[in-house]
């Protein structure tokens, strides 16, 4: 490391770049850049994208777990399987339907709860830092947590449910008719304040002259949100939008830990799924299923972009006179 | 009126607060509970004996002291190696002018998106191959490929956020480039440093799914030493409130450690 300081000096002792050699000194410093650069991208080179080749390899061979002696290449019959099996077609459609929703209740409640904290109250601070608490605790932990509150029986919420709201006892995660909904509402607990909290953020990077411009103009209430802090802070939202359907289309730990896919298959959605085969121990299937979500992710991400880019494209367009 | 009408808004938010966090609330209630009140059929929030049995038995039954013990290692170590292979690859992207810049950045935070389940089964080869199935050194490894790409991420947005004169100003004074990474950049860039190694941390500390596949006695993390108090038949559920709360603790401490930090690192995350 000292070498390579001890190297870069002499160009530079000489004062500030000369006119004369501009190139060098851009050349100098871009090497230095990669050098920089270099033992993170030989790293993720080596532990990201080598092993998704390797995956990639994987999923055109037979791989049983318990027999590792017959792998070998069977070319397309791990997708082929995968594209004739209806459980593969309910799982990807499950979580489909579970990123769209999930992300569309988090995305409105989020903004109430951004419009919630963000006010001058005393304590409202205090509010903001103790409502994102669920975003940085374990979904493990809590999973598990839920799921003793969602106990039929002795659970907290069923308490709550009858004794306190008089109604009738849930059926929550034991039936296969609720379990999809009771897993997006423990979801939408921990990252309703994710999104509440970078919104809140945006909004609060809105500059003063533009509210005060706006309370002259006498621009209050909805109209105040949906003519001016909504389209101020449309970028963030995208975004966000975007970060949530990825995590939400790649679900795995809550869905896990608290259903296992059951009851039935009724919550088995595409990473559990997946972790399934690998239990059956039909490795080159997993590798199969591995990529097939990647490419669905990639699909979203794309789609999601093609939109933003028409829908900037057309506001662009109706801007101009 | 309006001073009414702003009262009533401050409660509501205070309430949807505390409702909000009823369940972490029940948790660490559920992990003092005696066992025959936990499994009583209604609810019981005050009219009990506080016990610590489940936290003795968290420890002497399942464990949790060598599964804290791994988690604080393989979280710790590999946050650490994280952090000095992206600091100067921040710095790279964000301020050396390379061409491309954006892009390189772009790509490394493409690998962030990536599902763990791709890739969670080469690692459980090689792991293999090399007889490093349950070790640390295997979590530390994947945790470092897990880190790396957003830690490269919000670092870069940070660094970008720094006034650029002095460095140039420093760079005319003849100081190369790891002077002023290290005399310069470091101390300046110190809080955005510490956010997100803390971030790091935050994301390993409850990280599962690699955990699950990767490891199953002997290096076990919390996550995976909690799920072990479920069984078939039966939910040990006072003990794993106790291992819970142990669990969730240190993450709490670091929301209010963060504060204000948390919205910006969040938004540099997901932004920037």
């Amino acid at each position: 490391m000292t070498a390579l300081t001890v190297e870069a000096r002499p160009s530079r002792a000489a004062g500030p770049p000369r006119q004369g050699r501009p190139g060098a000194v851009a050349r100098q410093q871009r090497r230095t850049a990669y050098l920089l650069l270099a033992p993170c991208v030989i790293v993720l080179l080596a532990l990201a994208i080598f092993p998704l080749i390797f995956s990639g390899t994987l999923s055109f061979k037979v791989d049983p777990l318990y027999n590792p002696d017959v792998a070998r290449f069977v070319g397309w019959r791990n997708y082929n399987d995968l594209f004739e099996d209806r459980r593969f077609w309910n799982s990807i459609e499950l979580t489909v339907i579970w990123a769209v929703v999930v992300v569309s209740i988090q995305m409105v409640l989020g903004f109430f709860l951004a419009v919630l904290l963000d006010r001058k109250m005393q304590g409202a601070g205090l509010l903001r830092t103790l409502i994102i608490i669920p975003v940085f605790i374990s979904p493990i932990a809590m999973g598990l947590t839920w799921r003793f509150i969602f106990e039929p029986v002795s659970g907290l919420a069923n308490w709550i449910l009858n004794t306190g709201f008089g109604l009738e006892k849930w059926t929550w995660l034991s039936h296969k008719d609720t379990a999809l909904m009771t897993l997006m509402l423990v979801d939408c607990w921990q990252w309703t304040p994710f999104i509440a909290l970078i919104l809140l953020a945006g909004m609060q990077s809105i500059s003063p002259e533009i509210t005060e411009a706006a309370r002259l103009d006498r621009v209050r209430g909805v109209t105040f949100y949906t003519r001016i802090v909504i389209p101020l802070i449309r970028p963030v939202i995208m975004v966000v939008i975007l970060i949530r359907l990825v995590d939400s289309i790649r679900i795995f730990d809550l869905n896990f830990i608290m259903t296992k896919g059951g009851p039935g298959s009724s919550t088995l959605m595409a990473s559990v799924y997946d972790y399934t085969i690998f239990e059956q121990g039909h490795l080159g299937l997993m590798a199969a299923y591995g990529f097939l979500i990647l490419i669905l992710i990639n699909i979203v991400v794309l789609a999601f972009l093609n939109t933003l880019y028409r829908t900037e494209k057309a506001a662009r367009a109706a801007d101009q006179p | 009126m309006s001073s009414v009408y702003t009262r009533a808004i401050n409660i509501l938010a205070v309430l949807v607060v505390v409702v909000w966090l009823i369940p972490v609330l029940w948790v660490a209630l559920t992990s003092v509970k005696p066992t025959n009140v936990i499994n009583a059929p209604t609810p019981t929030f005050y009219s009990f004996e506080p016990t610590g049995e489940h936290y003795v038995e968290i420890f002497d039954r399942f464990l949790f002291d060598r599964a804290i013990l791994n988690s604080l290692i393989t979280v710790g170590v590999s946050t650490l190696i994280v952090m000095i292979l992206a600091l100067p690859a921040a710095y790279a992207v964000a301020r050396m002018g390379l061409m491309g810049g954006d892009t390189w950045a772009l790509v490394i935070l493409s690998l962030r998106f990536m599902p763990g389940v791709v890739v969670v089964l080469p690692y459980f080869k090689m792991a293999n191959w090399f007889g490093l199935i349950d070790t640390q050194i295997v979590l530390i490894v994947v945790y470092v490929a897990f880190g790396l790409p957003f830690a490269v991420w919000i670092l870069r947005g940070f660094l970008l956020d720094l006034p650029k004169e002095v460095e140039e100003a420093a760079r005319l004074d003849g100081l190369g480039w790891l002077q002023i990474i290290f005399r310069l950049i470091l101390p300046m860039a110190a809080p955005g440093i510490a956010v997100t190694a803390i971030f790091t941390f935050v994301f390993s500390w409850n990280e599962y799914l690699y955990a699950l596949f990767l490891t199953y006695d002997k290096a076990t993390t919390m996550p995976v030493a909690l799920q072990k108090t479920i069984d078939l038949y039966n939910v040990l559920w006072g003990s794993l409130s106790a291992g819970a709360v142990i669990q969730l603790l240190p993450m709490i401490a670091v929301v209010f450690l963060l504060q204000r930090h948390i919205a910006r690192g969040l938004a540099l995350g997901a932004v920037k």
